[in-house]
């Protein structure tokens, strides 16, 4: 096993207030981590921070096995990192189908000014074909021509998660999945999920509060805390740890 | 040592007199952050509401010759709120929970509607002779020389006053009164203060009334600046205020007041000695003619490059907006492959018929009125492009189809070239201008975007216009700025059937391509920029490349239809072509009409050029009877209703960006799905029917 991405030494200051301190993790090919910890505690800027969304103060950022660290959010994207956002963000005004379609054309890149030009830079047979297997794998196929805004906040997360598939990702990062969906929805998302990335192999980091989801979904787990890693190891250990209960978790009841 | 007084002196004379139109500026400058602050809304109409007070001064006191205190209580502190007022009432009320963007296309539609109605209600021209009037009497001929070095005159004594009173008049009003806190607190949330228990919309209300008060005062004492009034040149003076506005992030009342004087002492201080040097140093020279004008585009840019704050503040919604239902769907209305082949199929049915009509029929003018009509369809598919499909707001469209424009009328003076290779060069020109303005703006987004391109527009029109190598200099000032037709294989443009021909053609290829690309590639990209950012740049998309190719071929576009326009009418008509002012009225009509679809852009066209003749002169009523004797006794009606109607059609825009003909189209489509529902409910009540009798 190699690891796909290695973020080390990470330091992130906004106005001279340490976010980040020299945090770092990395995640195993075919892995499912997770990411938590108190509200504030930097996992978002983390997250920016893998992601290029924020530069960074000190720390590289290895993915796949080549540093990344000056490369733009998009680059990284082309690179293999996929995500999905806390705060959906779709395209407003487009169908389902048309996030994937376009998702698929950046990736295979075929996209040329000239074949716009002449006409031919509509979706491809092979590209709808692409598109239609990924809304099967997450039983969207229904929906394939609704526009977004008819969907409900679950089907969002979902489509989202399809159109990171779309790029093929070896790294999936998904930011409070759970975050207003209900129990049910959660576990169904995680279900999809698991099967999906089981089959592909890709690998997973997760930014989550809920407890359960984490516990039920990742093998390996990290804990932030003021801007530190404070704790890492497998998922159960780590969350029945008292480092944990006394920074995270705080009184709460964590059965075990 | 007596060398040293002398600059000395040099400097502080030209500092006192950079003082009175530095307070020109920072007045505006401050109107723009008052309006910012206490309505969240980048004002662009500040000038036009500043100028419809002033001609309303101008007429109590000139033309009916009130005495000043009664000319002044109407139009400032009557007309001015009530407008402010009315306006809230009538148009941002509603848009609270629109974009940023969509409300500055508001307000740009304001300042091409607002002076038109202004003047068409009060009776107003705007002709040279006309010389506002200040406040005071004998405002502009006494003079008071405090410092013995520098006289100022009365108006400018009291514009400079007012201006300090009204920055710490303001400043406490925020710092210290409630109504000052209210304001702020309804522009972040009118939801959330009104569970606070305070009513949102009557402070909403107040605080336009206060903005336009603010207008009105500021227009009666700039009035005096200018030998005659006119709309456009409070439009250009808001413009160059945008950039004092900037550097206080339009947010600091003091600041914005500072670098409005900061900038008039800089061009008086520079225009001072610049000449001193330039006199050794010839290069120097052409620099020295047009720094002056440029500054404060250049302030502008350079705040808006170097200074990261301005990123930062893009528009931020309303937390509680989610109380509201969401604007609905924009998307184009879907349509089957056969209604697409029927509407294409009647489309170039009726474009055979009318170019028929016409070509057979029409005489010179109407024939002159179409080909112009054809021509800016192509140039306002450079808008289809950029904001329909880009999302972006570009103001300065009018400046690259003057590059194309220009670049033939050079490449034909000069090395006697063709006129349609010329044109193509002048397209290639206009989109390396268009890549290079993407730049620096495509990092801001949002209303930065339109502020930026407004901008350049103003900075081609007083700077780069005056080049030799672009506009002709002295020669053509002397002889013009002809363009000749060209021929092409064995057809003779010149001939105006064969150039209306040559022009529909280019129309309909250019019309193809933009449908090429909105389904393509870089349109289905751009549509996802425009959907979110970083959703886009999630999968890969690179939103700098993609929306610099936008503003590439979108300027590409508008140079080539640039180019046709000179020479259908076989000169460059810069002033009444291409100025920044008419560029606007342009944006104005066609996101009104309808700025995602090619056919918006073509009715825009249509409209531009054919509703005042057509329309507002009568010219159907003469038709449908037969008999031009017969037109009704009220046409003509005045041209400006034009600019009235599209410029308040952009209030539809941002209540249905997808403008006016979409809209109808929209509400048909849903109105056939109703019925096609009702009528299958009946048909199946029937079948149950049937069923029961059984």
């Amino acid at each position: 096993m190699t690891a796909v991405l290695v973020a080390s030494g990470i330091t992130k200051k906004f106005a001279g207030i340490a976010a980040l301190i020299d945090a770092g993790l990395s995640v195993e090919e075919g892995e499912r981590v997770g990411l938590i910890g108190p509200n504030g505690a930097g996992k978002t800027t983390l997250f920016n921070c893998i992601l290029g969304v924020t530069p960074i103060d000190g720390g590289t950022v290895t993915f796949d096995g080549r540093d990344v660290t000056s490369d733009r959010v998009d680059q990284r994207a082309r690179a293999g990192i996929g995500r999905t956002f806390q705060r959906i963000e779709l395209f407003a005004d487009s169908t389902v189908l048309d996030h994937l379609l376009i998702a698929e054309r950046v990736r295979n890149g075929s996209g040329r000014f000239w074949k716009d030009l002449l006409g031919l830079g509509r979706p491809t047979a092979a590209e709808r074909e692409r598109a239609d297997e990924v809304l099967t794998l997450l039983g969207l196929e229904e929906l394939a021509a609704e526009p977004v805004e008819r969907l409900s906040l679950g089907q969002c997360r979902l489509l989202e998660v399809g159109r990171a598939l779309m790029t093929q990702p070896k790294l999936l990062l998904l930011d409070e999945p759970s975050s207003g969906l209900d129990r049910v929805e959660t576990a169904a998302l995680a279900a999809t999920l698991r099967e999906v990335q089981q089959q592909q192999g890709f690998a997973i980091l997760l930014v989550e509060h809920d407890v359960d989801l984490v516990r039920s979904f990742t093998t390996r787990s990290y804990v932030l805390d003021f801007g530190h890693i404070v704790s890492e190891g497998p998922t159960a250990e780590v969350l029945a740890s008292d480092v944990v209960r006394s920074a995270y978790l705080g009184d709460m009841e964590v059965p075990t | 040592m007596i060398i040293g007084a002398s600059v000395l002196e040099d400097v502080a004379r030209a500092f006192l007199q950079g003082l009175p139109p530095g307070t020109v500026y920072a007045l505006v400058a401050l109107g723009f952050v008052l309006t910012y602050k206490t309505s969240g809304v980048f004002n662009l109409a500040f000038g036009a509401q500043a100028y419809v007070s002033a001609v309303m001064f101008f007429k109590t006191r000139v033309e009916w010759e009130w005495p000043v205190l009664p000319a002044l209580v109407l139009s400032v502190f009557v007309m001015a709120p009530l407008i402010g007022v009315v306006l809230e009432l009538l148009v941002f009320r509603h848009l609270r929970n629109s974009s940023a963007i969509s409300k500055l296309v508001v307000t740009i539609g304001l300042a091409v509607a607002l002076p038109s109605l202004a003047e068409i209600f009060m009776g107003f021209e705007t002709q040279s002779g006309r010389t506002p009037e200040g406040v005071l009497d004998q405002g502009a001929s006494v003079f008071y020389d405090p410092f013995g070095i520098y006289a100022f005159s009365r108006n400018e004594l009291v514009a400079m006053g007012v201006a300090v009173v009204a920055m710490v008049g303001l400043g406490a009003l925020f710092r210290f009164s409630a109504l000052g806190l209210q304001m702020r607190a309804v522009v972040e949330s009118a939801r959330m203060t009104e569970l606070a228990g305070i009513a949102a919309d009557r402070v909403s209300a107040s605080a336009w009334a206060l903005s336009s008060l603010f207008a009105g005062v500021a227009g009666v004492l700039i009035a005096p600046r200018f030998n005659t009034l006119s709309a456009a040149d409070f439009f250009h003076l808001g413009v160059v205020a945008i950039a004092a506005a900037v550097v206080g992030g339009l947010t600091s009342l003091p600041k914005a007041m500072g670098a409005g004087i900061g900038l008039g002492v800089l061009i008086a201080e520079i225009n001072t000695f610049l000449p001193r040097f330039a006199e050794s140093r010839a290069w120097l020279r052409p620099i020295q003619d047009n720094l002056t004008p440029a500054i404060p585009f250049l302030v502008l840019f350079g705040v808006m490059v170097f200074v990261p704050a301005i990123r930062r503040s893009r528009d931020a919604s309303d937390p509680l907006g989610g109380v509201d239902p969401p604007p609905m769907s924009i998307g184009s209305v879907v349509r089957t492959r056969q209604q697409v082949l029927v509407r294409a199929a009647v489309t170039a049915v009726l474009t055979v018929v009318v170019l028929g009509v016409v070509l057979g029929r029409a005489d010179q003018s109407w024939m002159y009125l179409v080909t112009q009509a054809v021509v800016l369809a192509t140039i306002f598919l450079s808008i289809t492009l950029i904001t329909g499909i880009a999302g972006q707001i570009s103001l300065c469209q009018g400046a690259f189809a003057a590059t194309g424009a220009f670049t033939v009328y050079q490449l034909v003076e000069r090395y006697d070239l063709s006129a349609l290779p010329a044109a193509f060069i002048g397209a290639g020109i206009a989109a390396a201008l268009g890549a290079l303005l993407s730049m620096p703006v495509r990092r801001l987004g949002g209303i930065w975007t339109a502020i930026a391109t407004l901008a350049f527009a103003y900075f081609f029109d007083s700077v780069v216009l005056n080049l030799p190598f672009v506009g002709g200099g002295e020669t053509s000032l002397l002889t013009g700025t002809s363009v000749p037709r060209p021929l092409v294989g064995p057809f003779d443009l010149a001939d105006d059937q064969a150039f209306l021909v040559f022009c529909v053609l280019v129309l309909a290829v250019v019309s193809v391509v933009v449908v090429n690309l909105r389904s393509g590639t870089l349109g289905r990209t751009l549509l996802a920029l425009q959907g979110s950012e970083l959703g886009s740049q999630s999968i890969g998309i690179s939103p700098a490349r993609s929306r610099m190719l936008a503003f590439a071929v979108s300027a590409a576009i508008a140079g080539f239809g640039g180019g046709l326009l000179a020479m259908q009418q076989e000169d460059v008509n810069y002033a009444s072509n291409f100025s920044p002012f008419v560029a606007l009225v342009w944006m104005v009509i066609v996101v009104s009409i309808g700025c995602r679809s090619v056919g918006g852009a073509l009715q825009a066209a249509g409209a531009f050029v054919l509703f005042e003749p057509v329309i507002l002169k009568g010219a159907l009523f003469g038709w449908l009877f037969r008999d031009p004797e017969r037109i009704p006794d009220f046409f003509p009606i005045s041209g400006k209703w034009v600019l009235v109607l599209f410029g308040l059609g952009t209030i539809m825009y941002a209540r249905h960006p997808e403008g006016m003909a979409e809209y109808g189209a929209h509400r048909k489509a849903a109105k056939a799905e109703r019925r096609r529902r009702a009528a299958e409910d009946r048909a199946t009540a029937v079948a149950v029917d049937v069923e029961v009798a059984r």
